[in-house]
């Protein structure tokens, strides 16, 4: 690396030990008005890298420099103080307190220590105005927000500090397409005034268009930092993975398309009705692989979650394998013991038990099916599965017992989808499976995708990404403010129609006219397999 | 070893933390060979109480080659488990004798035969065990105290001497589990009744002073027409006295308690309170260890009751 | 195994040797002995308690619940003229009931256990008044077999409960299923849901459980006195959740292990009888052992550091 004679910031070495080295002498130069991204896959360091720059986290070694000045920064406010600002994965707002209590939340303007309520809003205001989120009432609360307003609440509340190097650690993955947009203009604004952009995402698109510089790490080792133009996504990849993509799977989803052959009914959903959701119809089979697509809003975790009863439907039937009773799951207990499972696409909130270890978590939905005898646990036949499930997912920790929480994101949903695999069940719900996971990970969640439907196990599968539901599924489900503007087939797809539908029910009257469902066509739809 | 060192230390100074330092355990080097006597008190946040256990103390000083002397008390008038507990561990750790104000006049019968089981000595002070009680255990305990009841008639006569027959008045009673507290009513009872004065109200305050308030604010209330609040101690009294003061009655209606204890004499002073009684509680305990060595000495003898004095304290009574 | 509880144990060590240097009848059997035969009632009552406080919730009406129990006991044996083997399921019934109702009340309504045992708290000691009159009633040597010690072992049968009830609480902790879903319940009650699992049987069972080891814990404070006390184990909520905390466990849920309760019982106790024995005034006696409390927190805080570190 040709380093620089007066960088922005200068980390040379840095190093986090904890039981395992995961940042292992790492460099990293920003300049200033630069958008640097910084590139990896899950558990290379690179949120371990930004919170030691933006004092979270004491590195063990190492030294840094910023503005020329030496940098060590003893928590996150000397940070904040020294012009670095973080907007971080997890969201860290105040969901009770309103959006410009939250905006200004470390100065909040008072007298006497009583808040001044007036001069609070105005500056929220002006805030937001300035970060395009004019819509945004100061006087909400945060709590009410969506979850990508909220994270652009975040971005605009690290801006609003003095800004010298701002970092984002996975900032679009919660976002729409307008409201990425508007982070884009910011970011290149901020650019332009000299401040220096550490950028990390798994959308690889995004990076070769933002960004102007790239530095890779791997398993906790820089690797080099080059040029975003002179690098193709494949390259990257490639990088990241220190494999060349020659040999990586790309369009897995034509397996699992491919795999959706039987004629057998796993689900079917009728005129089911909760809260957004309306009047929603489909039918599952077994093997297949259907997407779920649709706005930010427009009821695809609602209808998931009515389904598994995790909200009671107000109306409608679900109808499970050959039962010709229908189901009105009062209760996911109800849900799974028919047969159903879900992974949550929030794992902080209620996927997960951060504070427990692997093995608790994995096992959590199948003690009683599996792993006890009159209500005592096996703890051997127990810890043997929870092994094996890592192995099988190659989950990367350092043993079953290690606290989830300590687990990089993409390591963490493995666990939250291999909980499942050791419970079994027929129908799998998947939302947001890939969200904040890197591209390595997310291979290997499509594989395991692959291998449930070469089992014969029916997936449902929300997914902001387009992208992935067009390389994944075997229909796609179109949701508009709750309904079903279309189903569309592999046949007949393209990203304009389905964004077409997914607007349709926010403008148009009648939704667009959906297709009929022709599963057994799949069958055709064969190609070649490049890895075993 | 850090903690351990960290602890200890900690440990230490915590046992000469704030205000004097109060070794409790009086006179260990020079009376080795004495005889070691627990003192098991109630509440020590009681005034009454701590002036007993200080009473001790002194006499302790004066007498500190005669005898050792351990003094524990416990959080609460309540605790009767903590009491017990503790009579347990003074035998545990082999005291002499122990001179035990009860907290309750039956739960400590027990673990008080099983002291005395054990060779311990056991003296009463202060409130009287069942007699009920140590006839099923089988065992006998001198009691040192004051007749309460005689005391409380005396209270309550002066009182009645300041009415008219037909009078209404009210009583706060103590902890209806005591012994102290139903011997104080029965001797309001019995001055009342024979002045014919009656008594419209009677509820137990706890012998506590915010609780004797609310509930003589509420008996005010409901009762306009008393002339007179009865309370088995000084601080209900007190309770009792800051109610009238807000009802705006105050002057109106007369106030009697019982302990003498030092915050209720300016108001007796003044006219607020109109009587109490002393039952000299800082000889109390004195008392009690004097019949404990004397037991001690001669352990043939059979132990008699000893009645100790109580006082009628009045506006009229020269203060010491 | 034995680092998990080194701390804890270390400031055990420590206190039971500054005793023995304090006082030269601290370090004998009988010091141990009175020890073992006070500390069942709160060594019941803070089993129970680490389970409530596992599943994410709090039990404040322990003390209360106790002394109704011990009032049933008490009436039934001195009013009705009951013996004891038939008047101990009833004096457990009422406690259990005691704890069904805390449970069914706030998971069924989604009221926190903190509001509705407080309720309970002043419900069942104004039930125990109307239960015993307001009087103390003394049941004498009926009950004492329990609370005695026995010929040989020098240790009572409560007591023996006491350290029954540590060890099973710890297995059904440990090794059972219900004992795993009460740590997860208590860690992220929506995650557990999302799993498929009903939390509301576990947690209201933990309730029952905590209310029948306050039924057991008001027959030992009962034999203990030879009285059913109407004003019994007042405030004995904050040493159970003092001894708790000390062994580590979460206020927040999800954490908390039986055998360390029962060793911040063991520290309590062996505080309270060494503070006595010495002779330390009362406002001394508070200061140290409000430090003792923060102190053992914080040495098992740094060791569970260490032991994170390594």
């Amino acid at each position: 690396m040709n380093r620089d004679a007066n960088p922005l910031l200068d980390v040379a070495g840095a190093t986090k030990r904890y039981a395992v080295t995961v940042l292992d002498h790492c460099n990293l130069q920003v300049r200033a008005g630069e958008i640097h991204a910084l590139l990896g896959a899950n558990g290379a360091g690179k949120s371990t890298l930004c919170k030691i720059i933006a004092g979270l986290l004491a590195p063990n070694a190492g030294h840094m420099t910023l503005a020329g000045q030496p940098y060590a920064p003893a928590n996150k406010q000397a940070a904040e103080a020294a012009g670095v600002q973080i907007v971080q994965q997890e969201l860290n707002l105040i969901p009770t307190l309103s959006v410009a209590e939250n905006l200004l939340l470390n100065r909040l303007p008072a007298r006497a220590g009583v808040i001044r309520r007036k001069e609070l809003h105005v500056r929220a205001r002006r805030a937001l105005d300035r970060f395009g989120l004019s819509d945004v009432h100061t006087e909400a609360l945060v709590g009410s927000l969506g979850v990508g307003r909220q994270q652009m609440l975040e971005v605009a509340a690290a801006l609003d500090r003095p800004c010298k190097l701002l970092i984002l650690d996975e900032p679009t993955a919660a976002l729409s397409a307008a409201e990425t947009k508007t982070l884009f203009q910011l970011l290149e604004q901020l650019r332009r005034q000299g401040a220096g952009v550490i950028y990390i995402s798994h959308r690889l698109s995004e990076v070769a268009a933002l960004a102007g510089r790239i530095t890779v790490l791997r398993d906790g080792k820089y690797v080099c930092t080059q040029k975003a133009s002179e690098l193709s996504t494949e390259q990257m990849v490639d990088l990241m993975s220190g494999e060349s993509s020659q040999q990586a799977a790309r369009k897995i989803g034509n397996n699992i398309a491919a795999a959706a052959s039987s004629e057998q009914v796993a689900l079917r959903v009728e005129g089911l009705s909760r809260g957004i959701v309306q009047d929603v119809s489909f039918t599952l089979y077994r093997g297949e692989c259907v997407g779920v697509a649709g706005l930010v809003g427009a009821g695809r975790t609602e209808l998931l979650r009515a389904i598994y009863g995790a909200d009671i439907a107000e109306a409608g039937r679900v109808y499970l394998g050959k039962a010709p009773r229908p189901h009105r799951f009062r209760h996911p207990g109800q849900a799974v013991a028919a047969g159903v499972a879900m992974v949550t696409e929030d794992r902080k909130q209620n996927g997960l038990l951060l504070s427990q270890s692997i093995k608790i978590n994995t096992t959590l939905s199948a003690m009683w099916k599996r792993f006890s005898i009159g209500g005592l646990i096996r703890h051997r036949a127990e810890e043997q599965a929870v092994r094996s499930m890592c192995e099988s997912l190659e989950i990367r920790s350092t043993s079953i017992f290690q606290t989830v929480g300590a687990l990089s994101g993409g390591n963490q949903q493995k666990v939250a989808v291999g909980k499942w695999l050791v419970r079994d069940a027929d129908v799998f719900l998947f939302d947001e499976p890939t969200r904040g996971i890197d591209v390595a990970a997310r291979r290997r969640i499509y594989r395991l995708l692959e291998s449930l439907a070469r089992a014969g196990k029916a997936m449902l599968v929300v997914s902001s990404d387009l992208e992935e539901l067009l390389e994944i599924c075997d229909r796609i489900i179109v949701l508009s403010a709750g309904r079903v503007a279309g189903i569309f087939e592999r046949d007949d797809w393209s990203a304009e129609k389905i964004m077409q539908a997914a607007f349709s029910g926010y403008v148009a009257d009648t939704p667009v006219q959906a297709t009929s469902r022709k599963p057994a066509q799949k069958t055709a739809r064969k190609t070649t397999r490049r890895r075993p | 070893m850090k903690y351990a060192s960290l602890l200890f230390a900690f440990v230490l100074l915590g046992c000469s933390g704030p205000g004097e330092p109060q070794t409790s355990t009086v006179g260990d080097a020079s009376a080795d060979g004495a005889p070691r006597i627990a003192l098991v008190m109630k509440s020590l946040a009681n005034e009454f109480f701590s002036t007993m256990a200080d009473g001790a103390k002194k006499h302790q000083a004066e007498h500190a080659d005669d005898y050792r002397l351990i003094v524990n008390g416990i959080k609460d008038e309540r605790d009767l488990s903590r009491q017990v507990a503790l009579v347990e561990e003074m035998v545990a750790s082999g005291v002499d004798a122990i001179v035990i104000a009860p907290a309750d006049s039956k739960a400590l019968a027990p673990a008080l035969r099983r002291a005395m089981q054990a060779g311990v000595v056991v003296v009463n002070i202060d409130n009287r065990l069942d007699v009920g009680v140590l006839q099923r255990e089988k065992i006998s305990i001198p009691f040192v105290g004051p007749d309460n009841k005689a005391g409380a008639k005396k209270v309550g006569d002066y009182l009645a001497s300041k009415l008219t027959k037909g009078d209404a008045v009210a009583m706060l009673e103590g902890l209806r589990t005591s012994f102290n507290g139903a011997q104080r009513r029965e001797g309001f009872e019995q001055a009342m009744r024979q002045a014919g004065i009656e008594i419209v109200a009677n509820q137990s305050a706890e012998w506590e002073m915010s609780k004797a308030n609310t509930i003589a604010a509420a008996m005010l209330s409901e009762h306009p027409q008393i002339k007179a609040i009865l309370a088995a101690n000084d601080s209900m009294a007190l309770g009792a006295m800051a109610a009238v003061k807000s009802s705006g009655r105050g002057g109106e209606v007369q106030i009697v308690g019982f302990d003498n204890i030092s915050a209720i004499k300016s108001a007796i002073g003044e006219g607020k309170v109109l009587a109490t009684a002393d039952q000299h509680g800082a000889l109390l305990a004195v008392y009690g260890i004097e019949a404990a060595l004397a037991m001690l000495e001669n352990p043939e003898e059979t132990p008699a009751d000893i009645e100790t004095p109580v006082e009628l304290i009045t506006a009229g009574t020269p203060t010491q | 195994m034995l680092v998990q509880y080194a701390g804890l144990l270390i400031v055990l060590a420590v206190l039971v040797g500054v005793f023995s240097y304090g006082s030269e009848n601290f370090f004998q059997k009988n010091t141990f002995v009175s020890i073992a035969n006070q500390i069942p009632d709160l060594t019941l009552v803070a089993v129970g308690m680490t389970l409530v406080l596992i599943v994410g919730g709090i039990d404040l009406s322990v003390g209360s619940v106790l002394a109704l129990s011990s009032a049933v006991l008490g009436v039934l044996m001195v009013q009705y003229g009951w013996p004891l083997w038939a008047a101990i399921p009833l004096c457990l019934l009422a406690a259990a009931a005691c704890g069904l109702f805390n449970g069914m009340v706030s998971i069924g309504f989604g009221i926190p256990s903190f509001i509705v045992t407080l309720g309970m708290l002043e419900i069942a000691r104004g039930a125990t008044k109307v239960v015993t009159d307001s009087q103390l009633i003394y049941i004498g040597s009926a009950v004492e077999p329990i609370g005695e010690p026995l010929p040989g072992v020098l240790l009572s049968p409560a007591f023996l409960l006491a350290v029954a009830a540590v060890i099973v609480g710890q297995f059904l902790l440990t090794c059972t299923v219900f004992g795993r879903y009460c740590v997860a319940i208590g860690t992220n009650a929506e995650a557990v849901r999302m799993s498929g699992i009903r939390s509301a049987p576990y947690s209201i069972s933990v309730f029952v459980i905590s209310g029948v080891l306050c039924g057991l814990a008001g027959l030992a404070h009962a034999s203990r006195l030879s009285s059913a006390d109407p004003n019994a184990a007042i405030g004995i909520e904050l040493s159970a959740i003092a001894a708790c905390v000390i062994g580590g466990t979460s206020l927040m849920g999800g954490r908390g292990s039986v055998i360390s309760s029962f060793i911040g019982v063991l520290i309590i106790a062996v505080l309270q009888t060494g503070l006595a024995q010495l002779g330390v005034s009362d406002a001394q006696k508070q200061i140290i052992t409000g430090s003792v409390i923060v102190i053992a927190v914080i040495v098992d805080a740094l060791r569970s550091r260490w032991v994170n570190e390594h």
